[in-house]
């Protein structure tokens, strides 16, 4: 097992435009790799991490630059990273889109809807908590173990 | 700015496209102005060269699904080739193996076109 370095938690602020995808993939690399992930594991992390970033800022957010949301980073004791996207868009289910069926997809031509199989392959645990009166932003949170 | 950039040569009858760096949600759409350009200009036999592209997110993956039905039924293919691990990983994920014809040599992608 190689050895993890603990850091008590990490937030990036990013904005609805596509050109962050590139600092957000940076910053979820970075610290998986600090946490202890193997180059693969966190480049599987950071993969899920930009489909979901992605489908939010061009589905929720509609490219909007003004609008902000937060990828929260921290660990779970030793043994998982926990990740977690805030953002204030409309609620969105991911646990509503059906596996992608390729051969209908190419028919109908459709370039999106394998994001969030993508994200459900790769993380342990998949949660998604709409906003409430007491919390006030969607909540995505993905969790990978290190093992 | 994600580093992305593409190449076009034209290899016989087959285009061939040289794809570098990170294909993402944003850099996406510049390769599918490639393909579509391609197959306006009547280029149905398309090859697709992974060997310099380092990332690839399901937004680059949606770029194929778009053009291919439309290129088999007018003959052609998209044949994708020379992909790391990485990239070929994510292809996996989602199945395209299944419906891509993948390669592992430039070479034998375009030996496919051939009669």
């Amino acid at each position: 097992m190689p050895e993890t370095k603990s850091f008590i938690h990490a937030r990036l602020t990013a904005f609805g435009d596509t050109r962050e995808l590139e600092r957000i993939r940076q910053f979820v690399q970075e610290k998986a790799r600090e946490f202890g992930f193997s180059e693969q594991g966190a480049h599987t992390i950071m993969l899920a991490v930009d489909e979901a970033c992605s489908n939010l800022i061009c589905h929720s957010y509609h490219f909007d630059k003004a609008r902000e949301f937060f990828i929260d980073i921290r660990p779970q004791g030793t043994e998982a990273l926990v990740i977690e996207i805030f953002d204030n868009g409309a609620a969105f289910d991911p646990f509503s889109i059906p596996p992608p069926n390729l051969q209908e997809y190419a028919l109908q031509h459709r370039k999106g809807g394998f994001g969030v199989h993508i994200i459900r392959t790769i993380m342990d645990t998949v949660e998604y908590f709409p906003a409430t009166h007491t919390h006030q932003m969607n909540c995505l949170k993905l969790v990978k173990k290190l093992s | 700015m994600s580093k992305f950039s593409l190449e076009q040569r034209n290899n016989g009858t087959t285009t061939v496209l040289y794809l570098k760096g990170f294909l993402d949600a944003h850099t996406a759409p510049q390769l599918e102005t490639a393909i579509a350009e391609a197959i306006a200009e009547g280029n149905y036999r398309i090859v697709v060269n992974f060997r310099e592209l380092e990332y690839i997110s399901s937004a680059g993956l949606g770029v194929f699904m778009v053009f291919i039905e439309d290129v088999r039924a007018k003959g052609g293919d998209i044949k994708l080739t020379a992909m790391n691990q990485k990239v070929y990983t994510v292809f996996d994920l989602l199945g395209f193996p299944m419906l891509f014809d993948i390669t592992e040599h430039e070479e034998e992608a375009l030996a496919k076109f051939l009669p």
